[in-house]
């Protein structure tokens, strides 16, 4: 065991020392939030853009009540411009409106019929279809109330009796633990967070399972691997690199942790988003380290085995995508899960254990499944590892003799069959 | 895991043995029934050209390889795993890792052999120190030439003092200096009782070092013993010739073998119990000569008779 921990040294100190370890923990928040928080935010702000909406009013009753309730409602990006019916008619301000649309110093505009208490009607110009959402949105709720409003002091209700019949219903989300308690929840909140640690376990795997490929190549190209073997089974130095360049992922991360954390107390936001770390119940953030150490060494172990067969960088392209893939597939299917988390389909597929860490954890941040199923999850991901590990150091040990040769998956297949 | 202790024989007594070890790649038989018997404290030769077999030998007793049958064994017990603290090994593939620290290479490679960090370290310095490249010693790799990386292997395989030090072609790439310097150093080694299999296909190399040496062709062992037992076993002669401005010799000479211009001289080796002044007259005859010796035969033309005499027992 002793050598195994000299492998593990060497192999952490290297990594941990190196400018890129440097660089990549200093960038990775940066570049990962790049992935996740980018988005949300052009999402959340895609819309704010200001704009200017006509408003033909013929009558005139209308266009001070729109302004006040769209104030009211908050949408504080639409600047509404009344269009004056003059001589002409309306025809003529719709004209003018058409022509302010095409030279885009009016963004769209509405025509509210002179009889709208009556007939509730409105005629929406513009010229691309995103300004469905300004419509659909913003300006539609915003006249709907106008109407019903009108209508109902038309009607001479009473204040009191207006209030009671325009109430809303007030919600409020609990959700439901396996720990018997129960908590209030934000959606949105839940879900940015289970995808920002789904996405973590992606780039950590993929990045350093990655890492030990290059490892072992590297053992191959500098031709140390011979003098190695001189002193240390394959399995043994397998396991050293392996474990070696996991704890250094795994101290990568646990800065990042620290940081996370540290800050998350401070509370900062990220425009409307907010870090929740209430959402980190003890399921999840134990089936989170244990997708994340299970997922990394399943993925190493594999990745470390292709490259004891490989001579150069170039030699392991044609393996490394397909191995990549056992943890694309599951991101596509990320969403197909979350439609229905306890279907059979999501749970065999949260089954497959290259599957496991994306999807079953996925699982568990949704709703929970099963404890037996979590459970079975990480056992079938346990004996895949020691399968890989067994696979591994048997083309570890064949691999030493293939200098010269491109490998294929034929020769791949042969190894592990004979 | 521990490092069995082992009880190591007597001076002279076999420290290593194979016995019928066998080793096919597919159809290739690289090893085929190899039996030899190393004394503890020789330098012994594992000669052979390229393609030999010697390689895949010493990947076998380095439990690289697992040979496909047979047995050896390290001071008398099966050799295992852990076994293979005892043995240093400079494989004819050689690496470094480039971005190591020369100390931190050589203690890494110690502390794999079982030797404590410390201890390791320590060793280190006193091995850069002997190989005259102390100055580097928190240089990386890199920034050493091929010479002094290869004095840095070199180092590495004795580092962890051990009893069996198996070097394939050592001297490959060196200039003669250094060839020295590592010969001593060899030679340093074997007197504190270290057992050493010196592997090449440069037999001339061999002639000067090994005690005992064994040839392997085709994956089987034609000839082996001490150097004494060797030459015992083909008592012919060689005979060196020149002569002034060139000539050579007249074609029919009786008892002549083989015949080969080497750097100027003719190697003329004779049959066994054939007089090499018995030759003088008709070599006088082709002209004056410059150069006239009565030599032992060299090891390469031991190997080239001990090759034939093989072919022929094939044959019969």
């Amino acid at each position: 065991m002793t050598k195994v921990f000299t492998v593990i040294r060497k192999e952490y100190l290297e990594r941990v020392r190196s400018k890129s370890f440097v660089i990549g923990t200093l960038l990775g928040p940066a570049l990962m939030s790049m992935f996740i928080v980018l988005p949300m935010l052009l999402a959340g702000t895609g819309g704010d853009d200001q704009r200017t909406i006509g408003v033909i009013d013929p009558s005139g009753l209308y266009f001070d009540q729109v302004v006040s309730v769209l104030q009211d409602q908050g949408r504080t990006s639409l600047d509404l411009e009344q269009i004056a019916v003059g001589a002409g008619g309306p025809d003529a301000a719709v004209e003018e409106l058409k022509q302010g649309i095409l030279d885009e110093s009016i963004h769209s505009g509405i025509l509210i019929d002179p009889d709208f208490m009556n007939n509730a009607e409105v005629t929406f110009y513009n010229k691309s279809v995103s300004s469905m959402v300004v419509r659909d949105e913003m300006l539609r709720p915003a006249l709907n109330r106008v109407l019903r409003e009108g209508r109902f002091a038309v009607a001479d209700v009473p204040d009191s009796l207006f209030n009671y019949l325009a109430a809303r219903t007030s919600w409020t989300s609990i959700s439901v633990t396996a720990e018997g308690g129960e908590q209030e929840q934000d959606e949105a909140v839940s879900f940015a967070m289970a995808f920002i640690l789904i996405m973590i376990i992606y780039i950590m795997v993929i990045m350093y399972g990655a890492h030990t490929l290059t490892a072992v190549i590297e053992e191959k190209s500098s031709r140390m691997v011979e003098v190695l073997l001189a002193s240390i089974s394959p399995d043994q130095l397998m396991l050293g690199k392996v474990l070696g360049i996991g704890l250094a992922g795994l101290t990568q991360f646990a800065i990042w942790a620290g940081t996370f954390l540290l800050l998350s107390q401070r509370g900062v936001s990220v425009g409307e988003f907010s870090l929740d770390v209430a959402f980190l119940t003890p399921t999840i953030l134990i089936s989170f380290v244990m997708f994340f150490l299970l997922g990394f060494f399943l993925y190493a172990t594999m990745y470390a085995g292709v490259g004891a067969l490989c001579n150069t960088p170039q030699d392991a392209q044609q393996f490394q995508t397909p191995l990549a893939m056992g943890m694309v597939i599951p991101m596509m299917l990320l969403t197909l899960v979350l439609r229905a988390p306890d279907s059979t389909l999501a749970t065999v597929l949260s089954l497959v254990p290259m599957f496991s860490p994306v999807l079953m954890f996925m699982r568990v941040c949704v709703e929970t499944p099963p404890f037996w199923q979590i459970g079975l999850s990480w056992v079938l991901m346990l004996v895949s590892i020691l399968l890989a590990a067994k696979g591994a150091g048997k083309l570890f040990r064949m691999g030493i003799l293939m200098y010269g040769e491109s490998p294929t998956w034929v020769t791949l297949l042969k190894v592990l069959r004979d | 895991m521990t490092s069995t202790t082992l009880e190591l024989p007597a001076r002279g007594e076999p420290i290593l043995t194979l016995r019928a070890v066998t080793k096919s790649y597919g159809t290739k038989q690289a090893a085929r029934d190899v039996n030899l018997s190393i004394p503890r404290g020789s330098v012994y030769g594992f000669l052979g050209p390229n393609g030999a077999g010697k390689t895949t030998t010493i990947r076998s007793i380095m439990k690289i390889l697992l040979p496909d049958s047979g047995e050896i064994r390290l001071a008398g017990q099966l050799l295992d795993g852990s076994m293979r603290d005892r043995i240093g090994y400079l494989p004819e593939e050689r690496g470094l890792y480039r971005k190591m620290k020369c100390v931190d290479q050589l203690a890494y490679l110690a502390e794999l052999k079982g030797v404590p960090r410390g201890e390791a370290i320590r060793r280190a310095d006193h091995w850069l120190e002997r190989m005259e490249l102390a100055d580097y010693r928190d240089r990386k790799v890199d920034a050493l030439s091929k010479g002094m990386q290869q004095k840095i292997q070199f180092a590495a395989t004795f580092i962890a003092k051990p009893d069996l030090v198996i070097l394939d072609e050592v001297f490959s790439g060196l200039d003669p200096l250094n060839i020295e310097l590592l010969r001593e150093m060899i030679l340093e080694e074997k007197a504190k009782g270290t057992t050493v299999i010196f592997s090449t296909h440069m037999l001339a190399e061999a002639e000067k070092i090994c005690d005992a040496i064994c040839l392997i062709e085709g994956g089987e062992v034609i000839l082996d013993g001490t150097m004494a037992e060797v030459r015992a076993r083909f008592p012919m002669q060689s005979v060196r010739v020149a002569w002034e401005g060139g000539g050579e010799p007249p074609a029919g000479l009786s008892g002549v073998t083989r015949r080969e211009f080497i750097e100027g001289t003719w190697h003329l080796t004779l049959d066994e119990g054939v007089d090499p002044r018995s030759l003088l007259p008709e070599l006088m005859a082709a002209g004056p000569l410059t150069l006239f010796s009565a030599n032992r035969p060299s090891l390469n033309e031991i190997f080239l008779a001990a090759v034939a005499e093989r072919r022929r027992e094939v044959s019969a």
